[in-house]
């Protein structure tokens, strides 16, 4: 008999294999990360270079990373492009604090034809002066577009309390523009990505000899590892407002510095973060959206950095809410540090986390985006073991203490825009 | 090639199994045949409030999200002029929890005066999010009515205006559900590692024995031939002069659907494209360009937009453009160019169909046009594109009297 009074009975979570990517070195000091088993014929590869834009200066890595299909001694950038184009290949080109990351997508018979194109690109670039000035003059006016978003100068201000005293600073003025000289662009290229190259990740149904000529090929761009040393974050306490005339919105940012993945408060925070922020069944979504309708959206994260992590809590609201929606925010977070959370929500959140921790795995593509985010802190699969165990066993009460430890109010850096 | 398997409820339900083994996950998409074109011009954003309310209970369930997350899973939905199309994706051992949700909500709704109200203010504050307080936010608002005289296609997803969504009640929104979220008039696709026989099995169970419902009629005003220029110039506090210039294309089931778009592909898709080289790199005219389709099932636009370089005025900038769409019309492309648009259709299709919910979004679109298997044959139709087929199809597209420009002049800000 239909019963639809009743939730059907659910299934326990299946057992999850993360399959690790095959290890190819190019040299003793740069990996190859190769995910070799894809049911399909797409391939993706990404290039990270020590070229972030908290490596040297900001606008040079900037225009750096947006020139590099400019043109060679042999080819303009639209020939480059049109070769690209010809072989089917999408590519992209992401910025981060410490890489910039050049990434390709294309069918796998042709990634080999792909990758000795970009080759030669790196290996010839000139950095044509008309290409230099055409980019300065594309990212101005795309700056002075996103100086016109609340969103924007709300990241923006936030960042910089974050970011403090630090080359993790990357605020970029209008006339940070005018005094670039390609020269330095030139010797950043030479120094970042010609000599730049930290790690490659390959997902692709390749054959071996075409893996070794390509891992053959980038090895003279290979990096000298020197250790960094550590750098020390500690956010702004400071409570900032952008004006913005005219705006119908305003942007929210609150969050402080905290912490990567190999921190001992790690999982449970990411747990107590989940409650509080990062999904649509959280606390601020159902209060501040679902109750008060003061937002399309709102949530909360931690990002990671090297060696450390920012806590932030971010959405737009209507402008005459700003007020109340601090005070609910605020509210919330109280909550979580004086009472516990009660044994439903906890297990809807443990079955969420645990079904999201199954698709986060499926597929080659999916496998990859994991491993990358524990290479990166010298952590491997096993990580995400360890975090199913913890979303099994961790109780209300470590989830207050965690919150009374890292959800001060008065730690925080607040930022509005509007 | 994406297989699947095809049965039909008593009660008129369509549906579409696709089979993945390699999955942990399963895939549930309800495609509704109602989207903003099915509005009344005095209720328009109607159907994307709409889908708003379907998260906000049904007649056996108080929160449809509370009992996915349980599940392990997450669900979104969004809504165009065309369609209303809901997902949930979840760990496939659960998948009677997302039948169940679903069903219930097909059955009957049942939120609150609450609900309503608080999701009117959502929208609202969406509407302003997107929209309004962004550069260049309401261009879509101002274009459309510009190229639609009769069609509802004449507003945006979101609404003609923040009244009609104001104003919207509970009466409005029962009639809505009356009207369209019926068995007939929906199309479900489940996708994972899952046998037929089970599939059948449980749709049978969960949504077998809701009410069969009508099909509700389309019958929308037909757009008439545009056989005048359009042009409206709109001034706003935006840092650079932008540009929108959209043509009258033909419908989505048309074969000159997929010419159109490669034409698109052509003229200003990638750095390789004709309207990026000419206008940008060589003659510096726009710092921006590119050309696209709005892929609407009804006849759409095609369309040519993009921000000014610095100094360039928009008449100078539209000789540029009328010339080289001029030569679109009469240049024929090379073998070599026709097969570098190609390769990258099929490198784009390649990827988008590696995700398991792309792949049931696309079979229950393409059933909804007629053929779910309609999927596995675009490819085919575009390989057989000629450069004759490119020409012929330009020179009744790229028409000046077909045209319609909107111009965002840029003001100083008053600040």
């Amino acid at each position: 008999m239909l019963n639809r009074k009743n939730p059907p009975s659910l299934g326990e979570l299946t057992d999850i294999s993360f399959v690790t990517p095959e290890l190819v070195k190019c040299t003793p000091t740069l990996p190859l990360y190769w995910m070799k088993k894809v049911p399909n014929a797409t391939s993706r590869i990404d290039f990270y270079f020590e070229a972030g834009t908290s490596v040297g200066s900001n606008v040079i890595s900037v225009l750096t990373s947006g020139l590099l299909f400019s043109g060679t001694k042999d080819k303009t950038s639209t020939q480059i492009h049109n070769e690209l184009d010809s072989l089917g290949a999408y590519f992209d080109v992401g910025l981060g604090f410490e890489t910039a990351i050049v990434t390709f997508y294309a069918l796998n018979e042709q990634l080999p034809a792909v990758v000795k194109i970009f080759f030669e690109m790196i290996e010839n670039a000139t950095f044509p002066s008309t290409e230099v000035e055409e980019l300065i003059n594309d990212r101005k006016q795309k700056l002075q577009i996103n100086l016109e978003k609340v969103s924007f100068l709300a990241q923006r201000k936030f960042q910089s309390l974050i970011f403090d005293g630090t080359n993790y600073n990357r605020t970029i003025n209008l006339e940070d523009y005018n005094s670039v000289s390609r020269e330095e662009i030139v010797s950043y290229f030479e120094n970042n990505y010609k000599k730049g190259l930290k790690k490659v990740f390959l997902v692709g149904d390749l054959k071996e000899e075409e893996v070794s000529s390509i891992a053959n090929s980038i090895s003279s761009w290979a990096v000298e590892k020197q250790e960094k040393s550590k750098l020390n974050f500690q956010n702004k306490v400071e409570t900032f407002h952008v004006e913005k005339a005219n705006a119908v919105q305003t942007a929210i940012r609150i969050g402080k510095t905290l912490f990567d993945k190999t921190h001992p408060d790690y999982f449970g925070f990411i747990i107590l973060n989940t409650i509080l922020g990062d999904f649509f069944g959280s606390r601020l979504m159902k209060n501040i959206r679902e109750d008060k309708g003061y937002t399309y959206g709102i949530g909360s994260y931690l990002s990671e950095i090297k060696d450390s992590g920012y806590f932030v809590i971010g959405t737009e609201v209507g402008k005459e809410v700003k007020e109340a929606t601090l005070t609910e925010i605020r509210k919330e977070i109280e909550k979580l540090q004086q009472e516990l959370v009660s044994e439903e929500e906890l297990n809807l959140v443990r079955n969420y986390l645990l079904g999201q921790t199954l698709k986060s795995a499926d597929g080659p593509y999916a496998l990859m985006e994991l491993f990358l985010s524990v290479e990166n802190q010298n952590l491997d699969l096993d990580f995400f073991n360890d975090f199913i165990h913890k979303i099994k066993s961790i109780q209300a009460e470590e989830l207050r203490e965690l919150a009374r430890k890292h959800l001060d109010w008065n730690s925080f850096s607040i930022v509005s825009a509007g | 090639m994406i297989q699947f398997e095809r049965f039909e409820l008593e009660n008129g339900l369509k549906v579409l199994f696709h089979k993945d083994i390699t999955t942990p996950m399963a895939v549930v998409n309800t495609l509704y045949d109602v989207g903003a074109r099915d509005e009344s011009e005095e209720h328009t954003g109607f159907a994307h409030l709409f889908e708003h309310l379907m998260f906000g209970g049904s007649k056996n369930i108080s929160d449809f999200d509370t009992q996915l997350q349980m599940a392990g899973g997450e669900s979104n939905a969004f809504t165009s002029n065309d369609i209303t199309n809901y997902y949930d994706v979840l760990p496939a051992n659960n998948l009677d929890t997302a039948l169940w949700l679903e069903s219930d909500r097909m059955l009957s709704l049942a939120f609150t005066e609450k609900s309503l109200e608080v999701q009117r203010n959502v929208v609202i504050e969406e509407f302003k999010q997107r929209y309004l307080n962004q550069p260049y936010g309401d261009v879509w608002l101002q274009l459309r009515p510009l190229a639609y005289k009769e069609h509802p296609y004449k507003w945006a997803t979101i609404g003609k205006e923040l009244s009609h969504i104001e104003q919207t009640k509970m009466e409005d929104v029962k009639n809505f559900f009356a009207k369209f979220y019926n068995p007939s008039n929906a199309i479900l696709c489940i996708a994972g590692n899952f046998e037929l026989a089970t599939i059948k099995e449980k749709v049978n169970y969960w949504f077998g024995a809701i009410p069969k419902g009508l099909k509700p009629p389309r019958i929308l005003p037909k757009e008439p031939i545009q056989t005048e220029y359009h042009e409206l110039t709109i001034e706003r506090n935006v840092p650079a002069n932008a540009f929108y210039y959209a043509f009258k294309m033909a419908e989505r089931k048309s074969p000159e659907y997929y010419i159109t778009d490669l034409l698109s592909d052509y003229l200003g898709s990638e750095k390789s494209s004709n309207l990026y080289i000419s206008l940008k790199k060589e003659q510096k005219l726009a710092v921006e360009i590119n050309a696209y389709i709005t892929g609407s099932i009804d006849e759409g636009l095609f369309m040519i937009s993009g921000k000014l370089n610095e100094g360039i005025t928009f008449e100078a900038f539209d000789d540029a453009l009328w010339k080289e769409l001029q030569k679109a019309t009469e240049n024929e492309l090379s073998e070599k160019e026709l097969s570098r648009l190609k390769i990258k259709l099929r490198t784009a299709k390649e990827f988008q169909e590696q995700g398991l919910l792309n792949r049931a979004m696309n079979l229950s679109f393409f059933e909804l046009l007629g053929d779910a298997n309609g999927v596995n044959e675009e490819q085919e139709i575009y390989q057989q594109i000629t450069s004759k087929h490119l020409i012929q199809v330009a020179k009744n597209l790229l028409i000046k009297k077909r045209c319609s420009l909107l111009k965002v002049k840029a003001i100083a800000n008053a600040e």
